[in-house]
């Protein structure tokens, strides 16, 4: 019962609506006593040969009554509950993706995709249900039992209903237990499930490897033997499932028992009539429901409960990126300083960056070089406040980047990610995707900037066209330009490039630098890269290895220290050269 | 999304549901005993549905009407209402359980049809569909066909329900039998409207719902970007434009169930119920009416409408089951196959002697990728495929591979067609070692003999040691048995080259296709997986490609590729004295050695 003083905040907001489900409740359990009743009494009047057309119409004139009214209650009560349950769904999901909007990194470094979905989907269901079914079940059971208990003591016999009823706990005990053992069941099911999609993934994915290998046959021995183990934990799940109905005859069956040796007994005493007998009996199929549903209110409400908690406790969390109180609002624009001496990644002993420390002056570009997992990516992800839980200080145009507002430092920057994501809209609306107010020249314009605009104008809907798996399928090159557009649309202040180039050939590359250089004069340029000659003209280089600076500088004075640098320029300069000569002779 | 579109909102035509529905009943034949113990069961279960309130007339009727019951009688007529109780019981039982069952097995084998298909089917059509796609064939849409069988199972319940009380009652009284009959055609039309109009309803949820979640799990994974540029308002605001619409569906959807659905069927069930009792009741006017008889016929008139709400609700699936029945046939109707080897293929490679002889070949059937490419490879020698990205080297190995069939011209193996040799010969004597090295969820020794269990954990082992992926496999927890997560991201790319370099020496291929990685792989790691290559392609014909000409100065061949044309062939020296394209390359890298 805890569910639904936690839902107290939405019950209260949306009293009215479910004053009006509730009362239309009322007015459907009273209505529904009248049939059996009515009927009773044409059976013993009938019996008594003391029917006549006056009593007749008007007891068919009340089931009519009862029947339309019956109708409009019905709909009145189903609108406004399962309508409260699913605006309850609808306000929550809400919440829910407005908490995501905001999280930070550390967040999405604990919750997984696949996880977050099951809490916005899953959980959400399984709260509505207690608005729904949960509220309904309480009450109609509550309304209902009385209500009906009531009509058999004053119009039968009190006697007959306390046995008649007796058994009917058992129907809530045993809804209750078979209700849990489903879910158990069901649980292993869903897992079982999982474990079907995975390998299908998995032998999708792996496809050529398994037609490398010949091992097609073997592949799908071990999908079988997955679907064989599936088939018996649904054995199970379909067992419980089909034991309800029979165990709900049974127990019904023993009321009815109790009813044909006692009722009979009273109507051969005639301690009552036999119309009373039918009523009662009629009395008696309309409990079933009440007591079968309150054995599973008990499920809906622990579920919807657990479910509530985790939702909570999602939305519970803070993010560690917290605005200053009077943060500056003017865009952050100048020298850039980053003084970092220590930082670990929440969870992680190991330190990813070690005293990195640079200026940057407005308008110069940087290229950060190193090896995979050196701590490129981490010094972006600082400086765009994904983490603040680091030993040191970064300054933008003279100021604490955390003193600035979110808007006021993410504005200014431009960051084109190593992964490239990008939404499954047009190619127009992923470009514009900072500034949705941008028209089309500047779209187009950006495009260019990013040597992307030709392969656009090559799919089939040019600008139209839409990205993702029911449109286009973009070579990762294309990716990496469109993102590139994306970032330098709203010509950034600071625009970012994290490994931005690493799929697209080396013509493009220098096509693009020299766009970024053309069109960026007088604005600040990172370029992590693992190809050197996308850094080679930055106005200072630092080499990143393990988290430290182990070399910096210009190309030339990198090249002359004949470090690490100058020997990875060796090995990635006769390969691009190489690539370069046939290039050029292909179009030649 | 103005061109969103989703299966859900296409209709499709009468006349292929009907082709798609019985296509869809089939796979319940080899099942027919549960489906047919069900549908037993469901028929028995009309019966005692019916018998029961017969049991309770013939009591009222003879025993309680005229007082005249003893202790035995009541006693009597409990234990046969019992008996009839615990049939119900057990009919209902078998009809729940029998048909699950039945809908289990058959839809797991749909699964597996569709399964065993994907494996026959060729490398275009995974190129060509998304893997997500595929994925959501095999497990979700197969899911949906229990409940489309059940749609049929709830018409004939409903059936037996009405056909059974419409019987008793026409046994009881004719006439009035008939009064509930004439309700039919109310009932029937309500169905139909209900149909129609829900399952429009049903359909743009559903559609909407997909929309959401589509939304919802994208802005999860683009979260980043949606950060980084600031854009958390505009996001959301689109979110809940699709979150309004949604509840807006739902709410049509309620309202249609509420309008149309149990209230109605309830409002016919009371109408019915008035016109049966103001026939008995004019009737009893002037005859005699017995009591249990009333009584029976108010519950015959309850056995003839309430099934069919359950019914009505189960019609939306219907639905679901022809949508998804459609895009499971579509998969297993595909003609895009894997190349097939000629009838009565049953060669054997002894030699391994290789010929490519004015080879083309088009990935879409039009433009060519290959050009009358034609080479040798005489057994043990070793043939290089030099060349930018898109000359055509990888489709030499996919053409050889047999993942594409190609376009004209011949490839011979030991001087006989490729498609003489039956496809798991070719499979066992062909080793390629794959650029993108895929591991399987499993562990090291798992990955490396694959399914293949006739591989020792010795094999298993010596391959590894000869490939030296020993060193950073026994440095692991569990050695040959550290875990392996999906994709292996816990391994770099250059360990995961050597395993799969291990992957292919453990089957001891007579003719190697290497396609050389292009990743960046550190210096320590590169000599390690050069000595590997080395090794293995001792004593093997090899087709290898080359980033790295210092790989392949050995080889007995090198092709030089542009542009799906050979432009210069021969051995290292005699490719240096033609000073052309490799005499560059060649150039550059030494060029680049005297750097170092």
């Amino acid at each position: 019962m805890g569910i639904f003083k936690k839902l107290g905040w939405y019950f209260k907001a949306e009293r009215k609506r479910y004053l009006f489900g509730i009362l239309f409740l009322v007015l459907v359990a009273l209505v529904n006593l009248i049939p059996p009743k009515v009927i009773g009494s044409l059976i013993d009047l009938m019996d008594g040969h003391a029917l006549t057309v006056e009593k007749l119409w008007l007891m068919l004139g009340l089931l009519i009554a009862a029947g339309v009214g019956q109708y409009l209650f019905r709909y009145g009560w189903r609108t406004a509950i399962w309508g409260g349950a699913a605006q309850l769904e609808k306000t929550l999901r809400s919440r829910l993706f407005w908490h995501f909007m905001k999280m930070d990194a550390t967040f999405y470094q604990r919750h997984r995709t696949g996880d977050l979905m099951a809490h916005a989907t899953n959980d959400l269901n399984a709260i509505q249900n207690v608005a729904g079914a949960g509220i309904l079940t309480l009450f109609d059971s509550l309304i209902t039992g009385t209500t009906t208990i009531i009509a058999m003591i004053m119009f039968v016999d009190w006697r007959l209903t306390i046995l008649a009823i007796l058994p009917m706990p058992l129907l809530a005990v045993m809804a209750r237990r078979l209700g849990m053992r489903l879910h158990r069941e069901f649980a292993h099911s869903q897992a079982a499930f999982s474990r079907l999609n995975d390998k299908t993934q998995e032998s999708i994915s792996g496809i050529k490897v398994i037609k490398t290998f010949g091992q097609e046959k073997e592949d799908t021995e071990d999908f079988d033997r997955i679907v064989d183990r599936t088939i018996g934990i649904n054995k199970r799940v379909n067992f419980i499932d089909s034991l309800f109905d029979p165990t709900t005859s049974l127990i019904m069956g023993i009321t009815y028992v109790v009813t044909i040796i006692y009722g009979g007994h009273l109507v051969v005493t005639s301690q009552i009539t036999i119309g009373q007998l039918v009523s009662f009996v009629s009395y008696v199929s309309s409990l079933v429901w009440p007591m079968f549903a309150i054995g599973r209110l008990f499920n809906v409400l622990e579920r919807g409960n657990a479910s509530y908690d985790r939702v909570q406790s999602l939305l519970n969390e803070q993010s560690a990126i917290i605005e200053a109180p009077d943060a500056i609002q003017t865009p952050a624009q100048g020298d850039i300083r980053f003084k970092v001496n220590k930082f670990s990644y929440p969870d992680d002993d190991h330190a990813t960056l070690v005293n990195v420390h640079f200026t940057l002056p407005e308008g110069e570009t940087l290229g950060i070089v190193g090896r995979v997992g050196a701590g490129k990516s981490t010094i972006f992800k600082l400086l765009l406040r994904e983490f603040d839980n680091y030993d040191g200080e970064i300054d933008f145009g003279g100021h604490n980047i955390k003193a600035y507002t979110l808007d006021a430092l993410l504005d200014s920057i431009g960051y084109v990610p190593q992964d490239n994501f990008l939404f499954s809209t047009s190619v127009a609306d992923n470009i514009r995707f900072s500034s949705f107010d941008k028209v089309q020249g500047e779209v187009e314009d950006a495009a260019r900037e990013s040597a992307v605009h030709n392969d656009i104008l090559d799919f089939t809907e040019g600008y139209g066209t839409l990205v993702g798996e029911r449109g286009v399928s973009l070579s990762g090159g294309q990716k990496q330009r469109l993102a590139i557009a994306r970032a330098v649309i709203t010509t950034p202040e600071l625009l970012i490039l994290d490994d931005s180039l690493s799929a697209v050939d080396a013509k493009t590359e220098s096509e693009i630098l020299a766009n970024l250089k053309h069109e960026r004069q007088n604005k600040t340029t990172i370029i992590a890269a693992q190809r050197l000659s996308s850094v080679m003209h930055a106005n200072q280089i630092i080499v990143l290895q393990d988290g430290h600076v182990i070399e910096r500088g210009t190309h030339e004075q990198l090249l002359a220290s004949d470090g690490w640098y100058a020997e990875m320029w060796a090995k990635q300069e006769l390969q691009s050269q190489i690539e370069n000569k046939i290039e050029g002779e292909t179009i030649g | 999304m103005a061109k969103y579109e989703s299966a859900w909102s296409k209709s499709i035509p009468f006349k292929q549901q009907m082709r798609i529905f019985v296509r869809l009943m089939g796979y319940t034949k080899l099942y027919w005993r549960q489906f047919l113990g069900a549908l037993l069961a469901a028929g028995l279960l009309a019966g005692t549905n019916v018998a029961l309130p017969y049991i309770l007339q013939e009591f009222m009727d003879r025993y309680l009407q005229n007082k005249s019951a003893t202790v035995q009688i009541l006693l009597g007529f409990a234990a046969l209402y019992a008996f009839g109780v615990v049939l119900k019981a057990v009919f209902q039982f078998i009809q729940n359980f029998a048909f699950l069952m039945g809908a289990e097995r058959g839809l797991e084998d749909v699964r597996r049809e569709l399964f065993r298909k994907l494996h026959t089917l060729g490398m275009r059509y995974f190129d060509q569909t998304p893997a997500g796609s595929i994925v959501s064939r095999v497990t979700n849409d197969t899911m949906t066909l229990g409940d489309f069988w059940n749609v049929l199972l709830s018409v004939i319940v409903g059936l037996f329900s009405v056909v059974s009380s419409f019987v008793m009652m026409w046994n009881l009284n004719h006439r009035i039998a008939l009064y509930v009959l004439a309700f039919m055609p109310l009932l029937l039309f309500a169905i139909w409207y209900y149909s129609q109009y829900s399952s429009k309803v049903y359909r743009h949820m559903r559609e909407k719902l997909s929309e959401l979640n589509t939304k919802l799990n994208e802005s999860i994974e683009g979260i980043g970007i949606i950060q980084q540029f600031r854009q958390e308002k505009r996001i959301t605001k689109e979110f809940e434009a699709t979150n309004e619409d949604y509840l807006a569906t739902r709410k049509a959807m309620i309202r249609t169930n509420s309008l149309l659905l149990s209230p109605i069927i309830n409002l016919l069930y009371s109408l019915g119920l008035v016109v049966v009792l103001w026939a008995f009741g004019v009737m009893s006017l002037d005859n005699f009416v017995a009591a249990g008889v009333v009584y029976a016929f108010t519950q015959y008139v309850a056995n003839f409408f309430n099934p069919m709400t359950n019914m009505m609700d189960s019609l939306s699936f219907f639905q679901d089951g022809i949508v998804a029945g459609s895009r499971i046939f579509r998969i297993l109707d595909d003609q895009e196959y894997a190349p097939a080897q000629n009838p009565g293929a049953d060669a054997t490679i002894t030699k391994g002697k290789i010929e490519f002889r004015h080879v083309s070949f088009a990935y879409d059937g039009k433009h060519d990728i290959l050009h009358d490419i034609s080479f040798i490879a005489n057994p043990g020698e070793t043939v290089a495929l030099v060349g930018h990205t898109g000359s055509g080297k990888s489709s030499i190995i996919n053409v050889m591979m047999r993942f594409y069939e190609f376009g004209t011209g011949e490839i011979l193996i030991d001087d006989r067609d490729i498609r003489d040799y039956p496809m798991p010969e070719l499979r066992q004597k062909l080793g390629l070692v794959l650029q993108d090295s895929f591991m399987f969820y499993g562990d090291i020794s798992s990955n490396i003999r694959l399914f293949n269990q006739d591989i020792t954990d010795e094999q298993v082992q010596a391959a590894a040691k000869f490939v030296q992926a020993d060193q950073f496999i026994e440095k692991l927890p569990h050695q040959y048995h550290a875990r392996v997560i999906e994709g292996g991201s816990q391994f770099s790319s250059g360990e995961r080259q050597l395993l799969s370099f291990a992957r292919t020496i453990v089957t001891n291929p007579k003719i190697l296709v290497l396609d050389e990685a292009t990743a960046n792989i550190d210096t320590e790691t590169e000599t390690m997986i050069q000595e590997g290559l080395r090794r293995l392609r001792k004593g093997r014909t090899s087709i290898a490609i080359a980033h790295r000409l210092s790989t392949i100065k050995d080889a007995n061949l090198i092709l030089v590729l542009d542009a799906g044309r050979i432009i210069e062939r021969g051995t290292h020296e005699e490719l240096l004295a033609k000073k052309g394209r490799y005499f560059d390359m060649y150039e550059l890298q030494n060029g680049d050695t005297a750097i170092e």
